[in-house]
């Protein structure tokens, strides 16, 4: 399907590289990214193990989809759909903006922290 | 010689082609394993990029483990798989041991799930040193069985396949069992829906009729990474389940309690007649031993012949479970509260003398005498990597983690391990795991003495991968191991 609106997504990668890809509302950032060859961290597709777990950094504040909103969950509920309940996050995680990539679509033009050590955010060494 | 000169339709074993002319695979007894079997010249090794930013699937290493071959220690071959984000994990034989009266049955195929996929692929090992990818159940088919996250192969008797499930189709509790067909397609589902919430590794005994099970967690409980919340909410398992092994039912079912959190790798002793068997609980980081009683046995039995409702609740059945062994938590000047060893991995010998294990977290490989199995007798330990290892690097390679999956020569003389767990495990604990890259290390074992020292000139370094410094978990030798082989 073409026909499906789309937005204008930003990953950034810890080492500074970024692309910008126009993702439609009907598939998946992970999806998007797949389909104009650029390689994100994935394992389960459905939800549960948060391999591509982003964070979200900014949304665009002349979209009036999500006008006022730069990050946590809120920004996170308005700027993207999911496809299954996202059951490798915590409440914690939604609310610090935290997104998984494999089941999420834009409903906003924005700007989302890639790369598996936005994963390995998630949770710390307890014992350290 | 190596065994690519071996030709591909001849077991290099002649010993053992001699004494079991025309029937099934495998060694007629485990001293049979032991006498008649070659020294391991290869290995298969899982190994994964999943979780990183290496853009490139997880793969199959083949590893020359001869020392008389040119290229020891080296990885001479990987089998590369079709998809990215798999997390290869645990993998097993299409047959072993168990299926020696199988006529015409091989042991060739390994069955390789992908833990986060839920993928299974299967490889022919036909040419040992050029395995083949045949096949592939994609996980569509497997979560149409409302289960995911496979985790433990074994063959079963007659040629099927069982695979623990540690999840519904969702991720969530409760997993089960998958059992394939000789052909390598989904059969369904082994045994009746409900039996078990949290699954993981598992073990059978055929000629006592029994199955052991333990449990890890849902599969999005420890897919993130590890969260001291989650055990404290009761998310992290502490049981272990005996099974019917006919019947595919759950007999009776053990708690475990405080002492027994994440029991992870369950082994029966080898010796068929056995019904002892040890249970590593990772996070309490101790030894259970458990075994069938036979006095509770006969009361029990007594019972029912009296019309008596069957005893069935903790500590009444017939299988009792008893810790034998402490790894104390150790303090860390740097860190904030006593560590604990993390028990991941656990086998027996083949000649069911000696348990090995690895405490990840510390950085130790053990070895307890377990004649008598109910009074482990610790014989000794190395201090190798982890956080209080001694030794720290290798021929100057830095370790990056602690022993993790081990692997014991089927003569008992020779140890190998790796040093990833998981991966999201290894971000969160040993996060140079991911930058360098796993080793696989070597211990000479001394069985009469019951010593280990470790082989400074054995390294396979998986920081050399020429897509980028790979994780490597599980080890299987050709002809078969001890934490696959199960006798009839």
């Amino acid at each position: 399907m073409t026909g499906a609106p789309s937005h204008d997504v930003r990953l950034e990668w810890p080492d500074g590289r970024t692309r910008s890809m126009d993702i439609r509302e009907d598939e998946t950032v992970l999806e998007g990214a797949d389909r104009v060859d650029v390689a994100l961290p994935f394992g389960c597709r459905t939800g549960a193990c948060g391999t591509c777990t982003g964070r979200l950094l900014e949304v665009d504040e002349s979209d009036p989809a999500d006008a006022g909103r730069d990050s946590g969950a809120g920004a996170v509920e308005a700027a993207f759909a999911y496809r299954r309940r996202p059951r490798a996050l915590k409440d914690r995680h939604r609310d610090d903006g935290y997104v998984l990539l494999c089941i999420a679509s834009p409903r906003v033009d924005c700007r989302i922290a890639v790369g598996s050590s936005v994963h390995a955010e998630l949770v710390e060494n307890p014992w350290k | 010689m190596s065994d690519a000169s071996i030709p591909d339709d001849v077991e290099p074993d002649h010993e053992h082609e001699h004494s079991h002319h025309a029937e099934g695979p495998g060694y007629a007894t485990p001293q049979a394993a032991i006498e008649e079997s070659d020294r391991e010249k290869l290995a298969y090794v899982m190994s994964l990029y999943v979780g990183t930013d290496v853009d490139a699937p997880d793969f199959v290493a083949v590893v020359d483990i001869d020392p008389d071959s040119d290229t020891y220690c080296k990885i001479v071959d990987r089998i590369e798989l079709p998809n990215r984000g798999d997390e290869l994990h645990h993998f097993g034989w299409n047959a072993c041991s168990s299926s020696c009266h199988v006529e015409g049955l091989e042991r060739r195929h390994l069955i390789v799930p992908g833990q986060r996929s839920s993928r299974i692929h299967v490889v022919d090992t036909k040419e040992r040193r050029n395995p083949e990818l045949v096949s592939v159940i994609e996980p569509e088919d497997v979560y149409e069985y409302d289960l995911s996250a496979p985790h433990t192969v074994h063959c079963i008797p007659d040629g099927q396949i069982l695979i623990s499930m540690l999840g519904d189709a969702d991720g969530e509790l409760p997993g089960g069992f998958l059992e394939l067909n000789e052909d390598f397609e989904i059969e369904g589902r082994w045994e009746p829906p409900g039996e078990i919430e949290m699954n993981y590794d598992y073990w059978y005994q055929p000629r006592q009729n029994v199955m052991v099970s333990s449990e890890w967690a849902a599969p999005k409980t420890y897919y993130p990474g590890f969260d001291l919340d989650d055990v404290e909410e009761g998310r992290y398992g502490r049981k272990l389940h005996f099974w019917d092994w006919e019947a595919g039912t759950v007999e009776q079912t053990i708690d475990l309690g405080e002492e027994g959190l994440i029991p992870l790798e369950v082994r029966f002793l080898h010796t068929p007649e056995s019904t002892h068997g040890f249970v590593g609980a990772a996070l309490s980081s101790n030894i259970f031993h458990f075994w069938r009683d036979e006095e509770s046995a006969a009361r029990s039995a007594a019972d029912e012949a009296s019309g008596d409702e069957p005893r069935a609740a903790d500590g009444e059945g017939k299988y009792r479970a008893e810790k034998v062994i402490d790894f104390e938590a150790r303090e860390h000047p740097d860190w904030d509260m006593p560590v604990p060893g993390l028990t991941t991995d656990i086998l027996i010998s083949m000649d069911d003398r000696y348990l090995f294990g690895s405490n990840w977290l510390h950085g130790d490989i053990w070895m307890y005498d377990v004649s008598d199995p109910s009074n482990p007798r610790r014989a000794d330990s190395l201090s190798v990597g982890g956080t209080f290892g001694e030794v720290q690097e290798v021929q100057g390679r830095k370790l990056s983690a602690g022993p993790q999956m081990i692997q014991l020569s089927l003569d008992g003389e020779r140890l190998y391990w790796t040093t990833s767990l998981f991966s999201s495990w290894d971000e969160q604990f040993y996060p140079e795991e991911g930058e360098r890259g796993s080793v696989m290390l070597k211990a000479d074992v001394d069985p009469r003495k019951g010593t280990l020292e470790l082989d400074e000139d054995f390294l396979v370094d998986w920081g050399e991968c020429p897509a980028g410094p790979a994780r490597a978990h599980e080890i299987r030798w050709p002809d078969g191991d001890c934490t696959s082989d199960v006798w009839q």
